[in-house]
């Protein structure tokens, strides 16, 4: 069962919801950060985008309204495999947009009257709702499918949402007229139709009765049974338990849809004249009842017109999904209206296109989105970031009106300015010096440990000497620890660093710095480990009792590809538990940084088999070399789209001065240039 | 043409009558487009206040608030929201301060209110709608008061304040150099009163002062990050205009601000009450009051 459904806006307002269990509101909220901002989706086997999220023990599925601005979320337990949520959000966006669509579009709209569509929505979920899994029920409606006749299993394959397999009996019962109108009205199958409908639903035949007991253990047959039970023993007492309750509501409504379907087609009589004759008296008796359940309950001001607005209601949301299915297979289907009808089309199109105000087409905007896709290219941006931005570009300005006076060109411009903005932009700012201080100052001081990762020779050493200059600066004390015990001449180099540096700082009188190392051959994360004991060593010092604030590891370059030495990573990331990790990446043209980037963020695993930092697995990048790139700083955005990890530092030159920060709209300038 | 005929002629004729009339035509004809326009422009714009403040203070809920008079449900936002509210009369507005409490023939003023998004990601849709000239009467940095008393949201909270605020003092030096330049207000409302674990008002003041004493001072000292890639770094100067307040002062006061044409209030109050209670939001419209 569904926990609760919502509609709300991109500005965060709920327009309508409706729960049946109590849902925190932190999951829907994280469901708007993970990804509609963050666009962190979780991805498939195949790499697929999936289309639900998973919260505690929650799923969300949504959809939305771009040009409305509104987003349709279900919610439910992720235990559950509710397969009709999909039509469901189908359908409530269809009917919701078309009511209020109109209102929307006004401009101050916070509140919406949405008191009607509490009854749609009701009906929508009595119609859809299948009150089962659709793995279960696949499985139980093995049965029924072997008993109808041919034509009628078709139609269920087809019409999957129309002919929800066993659960409430009643409900297929009754739909099935509308399926098979439709059907004529299409003409895959008249005839046969309207005779097997009894057989596949009659609940008083014996191929029901083996229907039911064919169908295996768990809530939704049972309900059935239960329904079952209800219509055929005791169908007049059993009036106010309350699931038969709501079944029976169903059938009263679609019993006047009935009326109404025959006055519109013939050879539905057929049907009518079945059911009529079929009806047993207890039957009879209990539509009385219904009819009064009806009128008391909620159906209370809605009355005979009432229905035949739910009515309608069905035969539309038939058409809304059996729309939405034809859309998924062709796309464009272009009615060309004539030499002359296109040419002035297009000539309006070209005007539009300078003036504004011009509805967004699909065919306008793949040629713009083409180039612009080949400008992040020339950019040095990855193929498939290149693509993700252009599409979720194109998501964003489909069906939308161009402002005045603006043309599809700078509204696409526009549009990837903030996209690439949003990118880039990290969730929250780094501030270095602040952890710093708020880590090794009391209550439970500590040294703050960062690792520096990459592959060979991308700047490791070199970055990791900035970051200490840029700490001595601060007057921290920093440990620099040897952690390449692998490549011979490493911790040389690293000791005229640091000899440099502590030159440097005693000149300026500013913290101190030392080299821890342990030569060659022994294990990083043992050494790591202990250089952090020694700089938590508390002999004979003042201040906080410790001998360093600041540990800096440099770790062994490694090809990203080289399995044996990335799994040793993990241990290197468990034992020396750092506060920071901090990748090195090239801008560089060329280089796979972005293939480095993902092998490197998933060595990072805590004990518990969860990634670090979020689920990101590292804290930042630095990018390298950047002053040899010029404007193609495309590697930025590959590598935070590929992991989500924000860069933190550039390093722009050949001085221990020339690290900096990242200015985000500088980035953007570059690459839109 | 039979009739209009004479009237050409009369037109063009050297007769005073004639000469009157185009007189008087081309000295009315500018004086009535300009008041035509002039309406047309003032009719719109609606004095606008800015909603912002970190992500879960409470700003969509007040806006829906101020808008309808009860706060529907909200989630995270990712777009900004508009909406057009009418001040209750319990809030005077500082124009109709002399007059009668009695008066009723005049309709409470209205207003425009913006809310931004406060995610991380999505700030720069408010700090953008802050640095051209806008005509905002003022700014509602709102806060909550339960989230600050935990350092993580404290920090966040006056990291943001201090990026607003700083937005705010540099468009006052630039406009200083070029025009007349107008102060702004800041409201900074302490939402979320109610709850058990919300900070009064006075600690939450003082601790946002330190805070934002703090991050100005880890910012003076971090990472260039304005210049980017081969651009020479202009030293002082550039300090002395990303620091927030009087160049070099050790503490931060919102008083301080001032000095550049920002005046700091600090109200508390409530959006939602608890259970069937009202939210408790006087003190805010009584400041927008103040400044319409
Ligand atoms: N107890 C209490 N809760 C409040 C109050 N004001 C807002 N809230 C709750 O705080 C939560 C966040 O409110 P929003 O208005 O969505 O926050 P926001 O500032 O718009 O957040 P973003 O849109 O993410 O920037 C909601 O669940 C509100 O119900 C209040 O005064 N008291
Ligand atoms: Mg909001």
């Amino acid at each position: 069962m569904l926990d609760a459904f919502e509609i709300l806006t991109t500005s965060g307002i709920v327009l309508w919801r409706r729960s049946y269990a109590p849902v925190p509101s932190s999951v829907v909220n994280s469901l708007v950060g993970d990804v509609f901002i963050e666009d962190r989706r979780p991805k498939d086997a195949q790499g697929q985008q999936q289309t639900s999220y998973k919260k505690d023990k929650y799923t969300l599925k949504w959809t939305s309204a771009k040009d409305l601005g509104v987003v349709f979320v279900a919610v439910y337990q992720s235990l559950l495999h509710l397969s009709w949520v999909d039509n469901l959000l189908t359908a409530v966006k269809a009917l919701f947009t078309k009511d209020y669509g109109i209102e929307l579009k006004k401009a101050h709209v916070t509140k919406l009257n949405t008191q009607p569509f509490d009854a749609t929505f009701d009906a929508l979920v009595r119609k859809l709702d299948t009150g089962s899994t659709r793995r279960q029920s696949e499985a139980d409606s093995e049965g029924p499918i072997e008993l109808t006749p041919p034509s009628s299993a078709a139609s269920a394959s087809e019409e999957a949402v129309d002919e929800p397999p066993p659960p409430p009996i009643p409900a297929p019962q009754f739909k099935k007229p509308a399926v098979s109108r439709k059907e004529q009205f299409e003409g895959t199958s008249t005839d046969a139709t309207p005779v097997p409908t009894p057989d596949t639903s009659r609940p008083s035949t014996p191929a029901s009765h083996i229907l039911t007991a064919k169908s295996g253990p768990g809530k939704a047959s049972r309900r059935s049974r239960k329904a079952q039970h209800t219509l055929t023993s005791a169908p007049a007492s059993s009036g106010d338990e309350s699931s038969a309750g709501r079944n029976k509501k169903t059938a009263t409504k679609a019993k006047r849809r009935w009326d109404a379907d025959g006055f519109a087609v013939e050879g539905e009589d057929e049907v009518l004249d079945y059911s009529a004759a079929a009806d047993s008296q207890q039957e009879q008796g209990e539509r009385e009842v219904d009819v009064e359940d009806v009128n008391a309950s909620q159906m209370g001001s809605r009355t005979g017109k009432g229905q035949f607005v739910l009515k309608d209601l069905d035969d539309e949301v038939d058409a809304i999904l059996a729309s939405s299915k034809q859309q998924v297979k062709p796309d464009s289907t272009e009615g060309d209206a004539g030499l002359l009808g296109s040419a002035t089309s297009r000539l309006t199109g070209l005007f539009r296109n300078v003036v504004g105000g011009k509805t967004l087409t699909k065919q306008d905007l793949i040629q713009p989105l083409q180039q612009m896709q080949n400008h992040l290219l020339e950019k040095n941006v990855a193929r498939e970031a290149a693509a993700r931005l252009c599409a979720s570009v194109e998501a964003d300005l489909l069906n939308q009106r161009t402002a005045n006076f603006t043309s599809i060109d700078s509204t696409i411009r526009e549009s990837m300015s903030k996209a690439l903005t949003r990118i880039l932009t990290p969730t929250s700012s780094l501030d270095l010096l602040r952890d710093v201080t708020t880590t090794i100052s009391p209550p439970n001081p500590r040294p703050y440990v960062i690792s520096i990762v990459g592959v060979n020779g991308v700047g490791k050493s070199t970055n990791l000497s900035k970051i200490a200059y840029f700490l001595l600066q601060n007057q921290f004390r920093v440990l620099v620890v040897a952690g390449d015990t692998f490549r011979s001449g490493a911790v040389e180099q690293l000791r005229v660093h640091v000899r440099n540096l502590s030159e440097l700082s005693r000149r300026e009188d500013v913290g101190k710095i030392e080299l821890f190392e342990k030569g060659y051959g022994k294990d990083a994360a043992t050494v790591a480990r202990d250089a952090v004991t020694y700089a938590t060593n508390t002999a004979g010092t003042e201040g906080n009792g410790m001998l360093f604030d600041v540990v800096l590891i440099d770790t062994a370059g490694r090809r990203h590809n080289d399995t044996r030495l990335m799994s040793s990573l993990t241990k290197f990331g468990q034992l020396a538990n750092p506060d920071k990790i901090f990748m090195v990446g090239e801008a560089l043209v060329g280089t796979d940084s972005v293939a480095q980037a993902r092998n490197f963020a998933k060595e990072f695993v805590d004990t518990k088999g969860k990634l670090r930092n979020n689920g990101v697995g590292m804290d930042g990048f630095i990018i390298s070399k950047c002053d040899t790139v010029g404007d193609m700083v495309g590697t930025l955005v590959s590598m935070v789209h590929a992991t989500g990890i924000p860069v933190v530092f550039l390093g722009v030159g050949q001085h221990y001065g020339d690290l900096r920060g990242l200015n985000v709209g500088w980035a953007v300038d570059k690459l839109m240039k | 043409m039979a009739t209009s005929s004479p009237w050409l002629t009369w037109a063009f004729s050297p007769t005073i009558s004639a000469i009157l009339v185009t007189l008087v035509i081309s000295l009315l004809l500018p004086v009535l487009v300009h008041s035509y326009l002039y309406r047309k422009a003032t009719a719109q714009a609606l004095p606008a206040f800015l909603l912002i403040g970190p992500s879960g203070a409470g700003k969509t809920s007040l806006l829906t608030l101020f808008a309808n008079g009860t706060p529907s449900p909200t989630h995270t936002s990712q777009e900004t929201q508009t909406a057009t509210c009418q001040l209750p009369s319990s809030a005077l507005a500082s124009t109709d301060r002399y007059r009668s409490v009695n008066d009723h023939t005049h309709d409470q003023p209205q207003l425009l209110l913006i809310d931004t998004p406060g995610h991380g990601k999505l700030r720069h849709h408010a700090l953008a709608s802050l640095t051209p000239a806008t005509a905002l009467k003022g700014l509602i940095f709102v806060v909550d008061s339960a989230a600050v008393s935990s350092a993580a949201g404290l920090t966040e909270t006056a990291e943001y304040l201090h990026d607003v605020l700083l937005v705010l003092q540099k468009k006052h030096t630039q406009s200083r150099t070029s025009k007349g330049s107008q102060g702004i207000a800041v409201l900074v409302a302490v939402n979320k009163q109610d709850l058990f674990t919300s900070l009064p008002v006075g600690l939450v003041r003082q601790r946002l002062e330190e805070e934002v004493a703090r991050v100005r001072l880890t910012r003076s000292k971090g990472l260039l990050v304005d210049s980017g890639v081969g651009l020479t770094d202009d030293g002082e100067a550039d300090d002395e205009s990303n620091w927030l307040g009087q160049y070099g002062s050790k503490e931060f006061k919102f008083g301080h601000m001032e000095e550049y044409g920002v005046e700091i209030e600090v109200v508390g109050g409530n959006v939602k009450g608890e259970g069937e209670e009202k939210g408790r939001v006087d003190g805010w419209w009584g400041w927008i009051g103040e400044n319409l």
